[in-house]
């Protein structure tokens, strides 16, 4: 418990600027200041599924927080205690405190705008407006409701463990898959490198093309791309997997025939690691040139600035030939070699971590055929929370209704974590405390 | 049935189109290629149309020429941009003919640089312009290794005093590029080529660097004196001198050969003719802890390290780098590093 909690504390200091949604009573008003306000659109509220903060079970942890922190402190309190005793409960306290601290402000607040709001009804019920009196309340409402949000942000991000990486920059790569009728894959590769380009703009996110190998009939076979902006891997991490595409083709025989085909690309997605982050010995490195085939030097041209770097040990390869300039290719290579060693080292990390403890939200990032495109149905389905939406051709322009599925999958990502979380601490509770719960 | 004969009629059809399309392009085998007038072409059509004629033609890197121009033409200065859409674009009449008139001066063996007047170097684009000297890419790692040294000077010294001189610079490329990475300190480039002093302040004045660079045009042999007399002293002398064998100069690759200046590339018979002269006026043009940083051949560390012990040059040798593909000894590229001896400089 001890542990998990600084885990959860450590995790949430560094992760300020993440928006959370909350439901519930919390869901209505927020639905109603962003009625108010206008700046988001309401709907993205009503699709939430679990009233999160309402759920039993997680009210029910809640609540077994602040108890047992008045355990807690009513134990410091008592003098009797020795030395270690007192260290360990503190230390508990510490770690029970940013949680609690949060629960409170979060009822204060949310009762202090129910006073405004009962206030504002009688005064506008009433026979006599005075106006100015309304507007002054409208404003208190309009502070309190945004208090408050930020108020259950926090409460949130106290209970639900956040991926260490959600403020990474991201390497993404989109590969076509090799299924029959390659034409469409590769089409559909293209289309879908099109969909995040778009999506990294509408995020006003930087898209910075590493790599990019077309296929005939203006395709597209493999392209790596570093997009680097805000929360940048919290929104793509579920992008990662298979996508399948249905489709009748545009031109040859099955356009003729209205025949549908089936073809599938797949989506990588790496958190890319700072400088620090990872450190390379030069000597490990194989850096292959036009010119390490031969002479360099004054006494040739080449305007072959493609570099390829191989890391011995493990075998990785980064290429990159974007650019005229031999040393910014190098560095994107590199670049891209470091997020690939990154992956692989924080791959086992994940590992050992998801057999420890199943919460992890990392562990379900990469999943296998996440998302069906269905053009003849002119739909998108994602099988992960059997979320479906229509007008496929606004979708992959990559703006509001991708986001919004994202958007489902976070809040379903988030949902999940709490419940097994609440759910994992009340199994260990049966097993370690058999008596209490009777 | 009947799907299927319609079917087999249009591909027909369209193959028999490709054929002749390819045939009336590649008429004309030797000299000039003129686009035929009737045709229209997409991008993607004219890249190997003209990837294939430079491969007829033995021209090097064919692929790699054709995209360059190409995109150049559409302008970009990769295919990257124009790729994700722009392959299957017609090419309007103006691209046409501008592509085809670039290509034929392709076809002469011209560097692609002097062809699309441009290049990048680092993290600036230069104008090329021949028989100006083309920067390779080696000389992107001499200025990483002088930027390293200057970042350490930076840590404990003014950089506003900090001054570097460059003899031999071509069309500006290691100055510009230490004066775009460093936004304090001041330079002065030299070259003994009208053109090259005319491209380098041209590049500079595109750049906006034009105030904190001097170009002149000097001969380190001849105007030896008026050179430390104006310059000194200087904490970096950098220079990528010639310093190829002038046997070896006729057996170069006509791209180097006929189009880029001979006196850029010419290093005397043992190719250290130009390296000597700087060595020797090293010592008169820096300051106590200048520096001197070169671009020389596989061969030179050696031959320059034996006359640094040989003759007293009041310079001490510090470390021969060499370029990152760490290929087999003979081809290895070094960049010689010497530092000047304090307190031991000839009068």
């Amino acid at each position: 418990m001890i542990l998990r909690w600084t885990r959860f504390w450590k995790s949430c200091v560094c992760n300020h600027d993440i928006a959370v949604k909350v439901t519930g009573v919390l869901g209505k008003l927020l639905v109603c200041r962003s009625q108010n306000r206008s700046f988001q659109p309401s709907r993205n509220y009503h699709k939430i599924t679990v009233d999160l903060l309402k759920n039993e079970a997680v009210q029910m942890y809640i609540r077994r927080v602040r108890d047992e922190y008045e355990v807690v402190t009513c134990t410091l309190q008592n003098a009797n205690l020795s030395d270690s005793d007192r260290r360990q409960f503190h230390q508990k306290r510490v770690e029970l405190l940013p949680v609690v601290n949060a629960f409170t402000c979060a009822e204060d607040a949310a009762k202090n705008l129910q006073e405004v709001e009962s206030f504002l009804q009688s005064t506008t019920a009433g026979s006599t407006q005075d106006e100015q009196m309304v507007e002054l309340l409208r404003e208190e409402q309009a502070e309190l409701t945004g208090k408050l949000e930020d108020l259950h942000k926090e409460l949130i991000q106290t209970l639900v463990p956040l991926d260490e990486h959600d403020n990474s920059n991201v390497i993404l790569e989109v590969a076509s898959g090799r299924t029959t009728g390659g034409d469409i894959c590769q089409q559909f590769t293209r289309e879908i490198f099109d969909m995040y380009e778009g999506f990294a703009s509408y995020k006003d996110w930087d898209f910075d093309v590493l790599n990019y190998t077309p296929a005939d009939y203006g395709g597209l076979h493999h392209a790596a791309v570093r997009v680097s902006g805000e929360a940048v891997y919290r929104w793509l991490k579920f992008e990662g997997g298979t996508h399948r595409v249905q489709r009748i083709p545009e031109v040859g025989l099955s356009s003729r025939m209205q025949r549908i085909h089936t073809g599938t690309m797949a989506v990588i997605v790496l958190p890319q690691p700072s400088e620090v982050d990872i450190q390379i010995d030069p000597k490990d490195l194989r850096i292959d040139t036009f010119r390490s085939k031969g002479p360099g030097g004054q006494s040739v041209n080449t305007t072959d600035s493609a570099v390829r770097i191989v890391h011995l040990p493990t075998g990785t390869v980064a290429e990159c030939q974007q650019g005229r300039s031999q040393l910014q290719n190098k560095d994107k290579a590199m670049r891209v070699l470091k997020a690939r060693l990154y992956q692989s080292i924080m791959g086992k990390q994940t590992e050992e971590r998801d057999t420890a403890r199943k919460q992890q939200v990392g562990t379900r990032a990469q999943a296998e055929r996440i998302r069906s495109y269905n053009f003849s149905q002119d739909r998108v389905t994602d099988h992960r929370i059997g979320y479906m939406t229509r007008d496929i051709k606004e979708f992959m322009r990559g703006g509001e209704q991708l986001e919004e599925l994202i958007s489902a999958l976070l809040e379903h990502s988030d949902q999940e974590a709490l419940l097994e979380l609440v759910q994992s601490s009340h199994l260990l509770r049966r097993e370690t405390d058999p008596g209490s719960d009777h | 049935m009947v799907f299927r004969l319609k079917s087999l009629v249009r591909f027909i059809h369209s193959r028999i189109s490709v054929t002749t399309r390819k045939v009336s392009t590649t008429c004309g085998e030797q000299g000039k290629v003129i686009p035929p007038i009737s045709a229209r072409f997409t991008v993607e059509q004219a890249l190997s149309q003209w990837a294939e004629r430079f491969q007829v033609a033995e021209v090097p890197e064919p692929q790699l020429s054709s995209q360059y121009i190409i995109s150049h033409v559409l302008g970009h200065k990769t295919l990257n941009h124009l790729e994700r859409r722009g392959l299957t674009q017609v090419l309007s009449h103006a691209h046409v003919e501008r592509i085809w008139r670039l290509c034929n001066k392709r076809l002469t063996r011209m560097p692609v640089q002097y062809v699309i007047e441009e290049w990048d170097f680092r993290d600036i684009t230069l104008k090329m312009k021949p028989p100006v000297f083309i920067p390779r890419p080696e000389t992107e790692e001499l200025v990483s290794l002088v930027l390293a040294d200057l970042e350490v000077l930076a840590a404990s010294r003014d950089m506003d005093t900090v001054r570097f001189l460059e003899v031999g610079c071509g069309s500006g490329a290691i100055s510009l590029s230490l004066l775009h990475s460093l936004k304090q300190i001041r330079g002065v480039a030299l070259d003994q080529s009208a053109q090259a002093v005319a491209l380098t302040r041209e590049n500079a004045q595109s750049l906006g660097l034009l105030d904190r660079l001097k170009v002149s045009q000097v001969d380190v042999f001849k105007d030896a004196d008026w050179l430390v007399e104006t310059c000194s002293p200087v904490e970096v002398l950098v220079s990528n001198p010639p310093y190829l064998f002038t046997e070896d100069l006729d057996s170069l690759e006509p791209e180097v050969r006929r189009f880029e200046d001979r006196a850029a590339l010419d290093g005397g018979k043992q190719g250290h003719c130009v390296i000597d002269q700087i060595l020797a006026l090293a010592p008169r043009l820096l300051t106590e802890k200048g520096r001197v940083y070169l671009e020389v051949d596989p061969r030179h560390p050696d031959i320059i390290q034996t006359r640094l012990k040989e003759r007293v040059l009041g310079l001490e040798y510090v470390k021969t780098h060499y370029d990152f593909t760490n290929s087999p000894p003979c081809q290895e590229l070094p960049f010689g590093d010497y530092t000047h001896r304090p307190g031991s400089a000839p009068g």
